[in-house]
């Protein structure tokens, strides 16, 4: 007994060192089975708070990659769409993805400025749009750039339909608030009240049908008068507006031959 | 060891720890580099507790580890390792025994001994630690690369920490 007290003693630094590696090792072999313990894991709620921090602290440092990658994805995604509706209905659009390099909205005549030109396949009179809605209209096309006419221009004439009803109007900007425009040409018999939806039109060959524009916010008829006056909140924010889509309609060329023969 | 003794060590594990998990587990170098630094803590622990008292310290420091790693036990079974071959290292490396009864500094025990007891003891921690985690022998080449890698970068930490304590 005093002989196996005393190996028990000497050799007791051995002894702790085994039963922790042994128990280290029980824990190593149980856990990669399957976790069991939620306090010894990740899923504790201090090391669960860390991580958080740790990946919110790198997600930012990733926003960038990020944003490129669900912009591809966006447009991915919307040609996917068109390419199913082209199906349905004949028209065929691509979409192209563009960033506004420059934009100005505090002017009259405001434009913005994208990074895609010729080369990526922009020509004059293809539609922009953004996530939101309607953006505007390419006007001049460079090699690696082109500049927007957007809704916010006193030139602008945009068609355009009240979307419960179908009505065609046409969409102006009278050069005070970026944020509203105004449609003009509704006759006094048709019904609309603020809150209704204005899409595009599908006329022409800039923008496919439906695409927001804009939210009625007021509108009024004055006495004597056979048109209404209406104001529409414009669905993009150009203020913040930063990434867009440019329309590229495949019978684009073939409708507008077409229609100029007519004349 | 007096209170403030402890309560030194407490800090400095504190802060090596959140050092670790915001910072040394980030680093992203081709998946090769997981320096574990936090066992400067262990290294630089005092050696005149009782051996049993230093494993269980080992014990609760790699399951603390472990915990934020989710690798369960496996760092608990590396520290624990560390912590009993320190002292026969240190009794290898260090002829003088007085020293060994003051702080473990370059001053005490000399930067040939100090880079020894380092290297070896983070080495063989890492090693420990990355073999665990693989449990296999077919990714022993990356285990080693990786261990290497790892280790290098946790001995220079270790190194230039003493190098400022000492100024």
């Amino acid at each position: 007994m005093r002989t196996l007290l005393k190996i028990l003693q000497r050799y007791s630094n051995f002894l702790v060192f085994l039963a922790l590696e042994v128990a280290a090792f029980m824990l190593i072999t149980r856990n990669n089975a399957y976790p069991r313990s939620s306090i010894l894991s990740t899923a504790n709620s201090v090391v669960a708070w860390q991580h958080e921090q740790v990946s919110a602290i790198s997600d930012y440092f990733h926003l960038h990659e990020e944003n490129e990658e669900l912009i591809k994805e966006n447009i991915d995604l919307r040609n996917q769409l068109s390419a199913l509706e082209a199906t349905l209905t004949g028209d065929s659009i691509r979409y192209m993805d563009a960033k506004v390099v420059q934009m100005t909205t505090n002017r009259l005549h405001n434009y913005l400025t994208i990074n895609r030109g010729r080369k990526d396949g922009i020509v004059r009179g293809q539609g922009v749009r953004n996530a939101d809605g309607a953006v505007g209209i390419i006007r001049t096309v460079g090699r690696n750039y082109s500049i927007v006419i957007p809704l916010i221009h006193t030139q602008t004439n945009l068609s355009c339909r009240i979307a419960k009803n179908g009505y065609i109007s046409t969409l102006q900007w009278d050069g005070k608030d970026c944020h509203y425009a105004q449609l003009a040409d509704v006759a006094s018999h048709v019904e609309v009240n603020s809150g209704d939806t204005i899409i595009t039109s599908g006329l022409g060959t800039v923008f496919p049908e439906g695409i927001p524009v804009g939210i009625v916010e007021s509108c009024s008829i004055k006495e004597g008068d056979s048109y209404y006056t209406i104001r529409v909140r414009l669905e993009v924010d150009y203020k913040r507006i930063r990434f867009v889509e440019v329309v590229q309609n495949g019978h684009q060329q073939e409708r507008e031959e077409l229609e100029d023969g007519l004349d | 060891m007096d209170w403030t003794n402890w309560l030194k060590q407490f800090g400095r594990y504190v802060v090596v720890m959140l050092l670790q998990v915001f910072l040394f587990d980030q680093l992203q170098f081709f998946g090769v580099c997981h320096p574990y630094v936090y066992v400067l803590c262990l290294l630089m622990l005092p050696i005149t507790m009782r051996p049993s008292t230093d494993m269980l310290i080992g014990a609760g420091v790699g399951l603390m580890m472990d915990i934020f790693c989710n690798s369960l036990g496996i760092h608990m079974a590396s520290c624990v390792l560390i912590m009993y071959i320190r002292r026969y290292l240190l009794g290898l490396l260090v002829n003088d025994r007085d020293r060994l009864n003051e702080q473990i500094s370059l001053h005490a025990i000399g930067f040939i001994a100090m880079l020894q007891y380092v290297v070896i003891l983070v080495f063989i921690h890492h090693l420990t630690v990355f073999a665990l985690a693989a449990w296999s022998w077919r990714h022993f080449g990356f285990v080693l690369l990786e261990t290497f890698v790892s280790s290098t970068l946790t001995v220079l930490v270790i190194l230039g920490y003493n190098a400022l304590r000492n100024k």
